[in-house]
């Protein structure tokens, strides 16, 4: 046995970097679910040790602003988690159908997209791991569409 | 992009396969951990849904044969999880100073073996992803301490 100590920050970088490969190359859907997830639910915390806001907070105020209610944010990161298909590849209960429906490509982008945006915070843009998703994503999921919606909403919705 | 339906099977099927390709090819192991230990979650509830014992059930069974236990099937499944650092991998709480100390080769072995025992109660032997973990074994694992060649009566050497 040859035990090495590793940082939480570092295994969340790799396995990020390995969903990223994995969805570029355009392998296994599920496994770069399983994968954003975890680096996701690891990243989400050091973003908040550092005294910033992590995805699943910024959504919450999203909620809030949209329902007029402030969502628990055990209860939004589960509806995160099961929205983007990450519970449905890491879970399965006593009583669970032994068939699920799920659109893996959109799931795969947004599990992704949730744990970039949260390494973008504590690393910033300069890895070309990140970018390479980024420009994909730019090209792929109509970038400038998305930006012009952004810039149409309330002013309340933009600066939360 | 759009909405089908899977079986679980092969949602487990395809993350153990990633998880093989990435070990036999010296790629991330972490993610090797993490995908095997999503895929294992899966399949021992599958291979219960046979109705089979999974290999969770087989440990216990095995160990109280030679010295009783009340060991349950949700806590030896978890203390063999931490064994391989699997939920360490995926979660971080609040105060978790975020160091591991770990033998990252040892534990990405034991995840994939404990998945794969599952996975052929139900897929067999007979898919490529299988047959390629089987030779890896082969051909690196020391017959005196793993049993190489899947044999019913194998004991590990004293």
């Amino acid at each position: 046995m040859t035990e090495i100590r590793y940082h939480k920050r570092d295994i969340a970088k790799l396995q990020l970097m390995t969903a990223v490969a994995l969805f570029l190359h355009g392998k296994d859907l599920s496994s770069v679910i399983t994968l954003a997830g975890a680096a996701g639910n690891i990243l989400e915390t050091l973003v908040r040790n550092e005294g910033k806001e992590p995805f699943v907070d910024y959504g919450c105020k999203v909620c809030r602003e949209l329902s007029g209610k402030m969502p628990k944010r055990k209860s939004y990161l589960y509806y995160i988690n099961t929205k983007f298909g990450v519970n449905q590849h890491k879970h399965m209960s006593e009583h669970d159908p032994e068939t699920v429906e799920l659109d893996l490509d959109k799931m795969a982008v947004d599990a992704i997209s949730k744990a970039v945006l949260d390494y973008i915070k504590l690393e910033g843009q300069k890895e070309s791991f990140v970018n390479a998703f980024l420009s994909w994503t730019w090209k792929n999921m109509d970038g400038p569409g998305i930006m012009d919606n952004f810039m149409k909403l309330p002013k309340k919705l933009k600066n939360l | 992009m759009s909405t089908r339906k899977y079986k679980r099977l092969e949602l487990a099927e395809n993350q153990l396969k990633t998880a093989i390709g990435l070990f036999v090819a010296g790629a991330d192991k972490f993610s090797v951990i993490t995908l095997a230990g999503a895929a294992d979650v899966i399949l021992c509830r599958l291979v219960l849904n046979t109705g089979q014992e999974n290999f969770t059930d087989l440990l216990i069974r095995e160990f109280s044969n030679e010295c009783p236990s009340k060991e349950t099937r949700a806590s030896h499944g978890g203390d063999i999880n931490d064994l391989c650092h699997i939920n360490d991998l995926k979660h971080m709480d609040k105060g978790d100073d975020g160091f591991i100390d770990m033998d990252v080769d040892e534990c990405a072995l034991g995840a994939i073996l404990k998945a794969l025992a599952n996975y052929v109660r139900i897929g067999g032997r007979e898919k490529d992803f299988v047959r390629t973990f089987l030779a890896w074994v082969r051909l690196n694992l020391d017959p005196k301490k793993y049993n190489i060649h899947c044999d019913p009566n194998w004991k590990p050497s004293k």
